[in-house]
């Protein structure tokens, strides 16, 4: 598959969360995660043994285009990839995996995002990781890794990470330095000229933001918070053209000109900027003073696997410095694997255009990692009602 | 001798009448065996699940620390059908006057309004004017004209309840089509009934071409055409009407937009139904009105209109019903403006708080108000519709 077929399957994610891909990321999600010392969590080392478990698919529920040969080669030229070959089934988003799982469709390994490790747990659909089977493990920072982890056991081996904020047209949307914000939301300058991701968190999350004025964690909002983020954002409306679902719509609509800013992750923002339309365009990835909101996905094994040891040889042949590599230039995401591969990524313009060298880009305030949220009904019922108003 | 056919006594007609029909019977119902299993399968079933979600007997979240996250009820209760419909409701007239209704009152006057609608053309000499009074009553509040981002409105139902709302948005929606779509489908099919002489299957044939096509394809066709740079704001542009940097943006993500598209997708296929009632029409009827002196608007109105009465209400309801529902066209040319009932249920399934006792409630209120509409008029389609008057 080209990179091109890559991309448009890719577009259909959402749900975002995050992380992102520097050095520096683990010291950011130190300060968000679970718990316990990220060392191997073993639970039951002892009895998972890949090479007596029965023969059959290991099933995948993967984002489109992860299904790439480049990211599972070392699993497809091991040992069991003929008697357990890989099958992968698209997933849309979050709430969609979470709610196709626990209504009793089987799946091996999933790739959700870090902020509902705990929903998964809490509805018994996942076990933790052996990490002491994942060989490159170690090189994830500890920081992204304890955003994956609940009593100390690692239940999420952090994947892949990226930013979501606005691309901008700067010729239409003109910012002085230091003035980006996610408040031109509220500008009657730009009214009908600005898309927003569908998801019910990220939009209360940028209210938020946007009332704050400066950056403040967007993940821990108290009841009144929340309403007035709300409040703000049914204001924002006039502005808003759309919630996209697809972010090859919201990618289509921009180089069509129907909107002037929208809500993207980095593929997106990518491919805007590279598109044959855009050339003359001054197109900018927004770095709001509020910080832009950020998130890390990766695999968690289902509870009711039967090849337990195989499902860690898949992800130990996936959690690789190359695979990362590879993931920066395919889709423009930081890998959460940190071990030597800015040297490992080809296009190296990609590493300062998403600040992939940059220790602080994936900090607060610089950027939001999206964290667990304990109170995340209030955030999708005040979401729901900026929808419906 | 006698032969066996000589002392064989002499067949009983009732018996043998009996038999035969307990044979019909028989047969009637194995042939009708699909179809009643398919409606157990397919509806019945899923409708018990529904309806026990909606109470909260059943939920999503297996386990108490999954249904904390999803906010779902643990056992049987009312709550979610009394916040859904435990509030109040709002009627403006002609944007001045607002009047606070009971929910319940307003529920009461549309079933009167309907089965007035539908049995007033029975009801004697003056049952036509019972009839039109009680549809047009009906519709004052749910057709609007759907013209910029300023509808064009007699009556106006909102409230206060998020998910009530959207509901009124979605029937205002949902009627403007299917009153529009009958507008522009019955000429058509009066012209191949009547005007067109030889080909007119021909002629119906490409009426209905637009279906060869995918669905999701000619809605991105439209989003080509109306977009803020589409044909339809080129031209515009390249006549002088609209400045470029003021392109008609009503047309792309809008209510307009959706009814627009809903016209598109069901003016073809509401053709078919009118065209048989036409021509189901005895031509000796209007021979003899035409001879007792009626013109051939009076024929129309008296006759014709009468008579292919039940081609139009089940065109209506061809419109109508998938119309109400709508998920696919509000989701990809609606944006913030064309939110639809459809879209708030599917969240409430595959997004947010994977909330599924509250997508039931909002489905089964949706299933019912589309049964009492079905049902209140299949008597009427059953007995031929109107008479001639």
């Amino acid at each position: 598959m080209g990179i091109e077929g890559i991309f448009d399957r890719r577009y259909t994610r959402k749900g975002a969360l995050g992380v992102g891909g520097a050095i520096g990321i683990g010291a950011l999600l130190a300060a968000c995660g679970g718990g316990g010392d990220g060392g191997s969590s073993s639970t039951a080392a002892a009895a998972i043994d890949a090479a007596s478990e029965p023969g059959g698919p290991i099933k995948i529920y993967e984002w489109a285009g992860y299904e790439a040969k480049e990211m599972w080669g070392n699993y497809l030229t091991g040992p069991y990839a003929a008697d357990s070959p890989l099958k992968f089934t698209f997933l849309e988003n979050d709430q969609q995996a979470l709610a196709k799982v626990a209504a009793g469709t089987h799946f091996d390994i999933i790739h959700p995002c870090v902020a509902y490790t705990k929903d998964w747990l809490a509805a018994g659909l996942i076990q933790p990781w052996d990490t002491s089977l994942l060989p490159d493990f170690e090189g994830i920072p500890a920081g992204v890794r304890e955003g994956g982890m609940i009593d100390g056991k690692t239940y999420h081996v952090p994947f892949d990470v990226g930013f979501s904020t606005l691309t901008y047209r700067a010729d239409k949307i003109q910012l002085a330095e230091g003035e980006e914000s996610w408040n031109i939301l509220l500008d009657p300058a730009y009214k009908g000229k600005i898309s927003i991701f569908s998801d019910d968190v990220a939009i209360i999350k940028i209210g938020h933001l946007i009332n704050t004025g400066k950056p403040v964690d967007p993940n821990i909002l108290t009841t009144d918070e929340i309403q007035a983020a709300k409040e703000t954002m049914i204001r924002a409306k006039p502005q808003i053209r759309n919630f996209w679902n697809s972010q090859t719509d919201t990618v289509n609509d921009f180089v069509a000109g129907n909107v002037w800013a929208t809500y993207t992750w980095p593929d997106g923002y990518y491919k805007i900027k590279t598109h044959a339309s855009m050339k003359d365009v001054d197109v900018r990835y927004m770095w709001p003073k509020e910080g832009r909101l950020a998130w890390v996905c990766g695999f968690v094994l289902s509870s009711a696997t039967k090849q337990p040891g195989r499902a860690h040889a898949a992800v130990a042949a996936a959690n690789t410095p190359a695979v990362a590599a590879w993931l920066t230039d395919a889709f423009q995401y930081g890998g959460a694997q940190q071990q030597g591969v800015l040297d490992l990524i080809q296009n190296k313009d990609l590493i300062t255009a998403f600040s992939l060298d940059d220790p602080t880009a994936f900090e607060s305030p610089r950027a939001w990692f999206e964290k667990p949220l304990a109170n995340r009904k209030e955030f999708v019922d005040a979401a729901t009602e900026v929808k419906a108003a | 001798m006698t032969t066996a056919t000589e002392t064989a006594e002499p067949p009983v007609p009732g018996r043998k009448m009996l038999s035969r029909t307990a044979r019909e019977r028989r047969s009637g119902l194995t042939l009708s065996l699909p179809a009643i299993v398919i409606l157990l399968v397919f509806f019945i079933v899923p409708l018990y699940f529904v309806v026990r979600f909606s109470l909260g007997i059943d939920r999503f979240a297996r386990t108490e620390a999954a249904a904390e996250l999803t906010g779902e009820l643990a056992s049987f209760s009312l709550e979610l059908w009394r916040d859904f419909l435990g509030h109040g409701v709002e009627l403006e007239i002609l944007g001045m006057a607002t009047i606070g209704l009971p929910l319940a009152a307003v529920g009461v006057a549309a079933v009167a309004l309907v089965l007035g609608a539908v049995g007033g053309g029975r009801l004697g000499r003056h049952g036509g004017f019972v009839s039109m009074g009680c549809f047009a009553l009906l519709l004052a509040p749910f057709f609007t004209i759907p013209w910029g981002n300023h509808l064009l409105r007699v009556a106006q139902l909102s409230s206060e309840g998020d998910f009530l709302r959207l509901f009124f948005k979605s029937v205002t929606m949902a009627t403007t089509s299917s009153v529009l779509a009958v507008a522009i489908a019955f000429p058509i099919a009066y012209t191949l009934a009547y005007g067109v002489r030889g080909s007119k299957y021909t002629w119906l044939l490409i009426v209905i071409a637009p279906f060869l096509t995918s669905y999701l394809l000619r809605i991105f066709a439209w989003k080509v055409i109306l977009g803020d740079q589409g044909v339809v704001n080129t031209a515009l542009f390249g006549i002088g009407l609209r400045d470029p940097e003021h392109p008609l943006s009503f047309l792309i993500y809008s209510q307009f937009t959706v009814i627009l598209v809903l016209l598109y997708a069901w003016v073809p296929f509401i053709v078919l139904p009118m065209f048989i009632a036409l021509q189901a029409i005895d031509r000796k009827l209007l021979e003899a009105a035409t001879d007792l002196g009626a013109s051939r608007l009076q024929g129309l109105r008296k006759v014709t209109l009468p008579l292919a009465a039940p081609g139009i209400v089940a065109a209506f309801l061809f419109v109508f019903i998938p119309s109400i529902g709508e998920y696919i066209t509000p989701s990809l040319v609606g944006g913030t403006q064309g939110y639809m009932f459809g879209q708030a249920i599917a969240q409430q399934f595959v997004g947010g708080t994977l909330n599924w006792q509250t997508g039931s409630v909002l489905s089964i209120f949706l299933l019912a108000v589309v049964l009492f509409l079905t049902l209140a008029t299949s008597k009427f389609l059953r007995q031929g519709g109107g008479t001639v008057a």
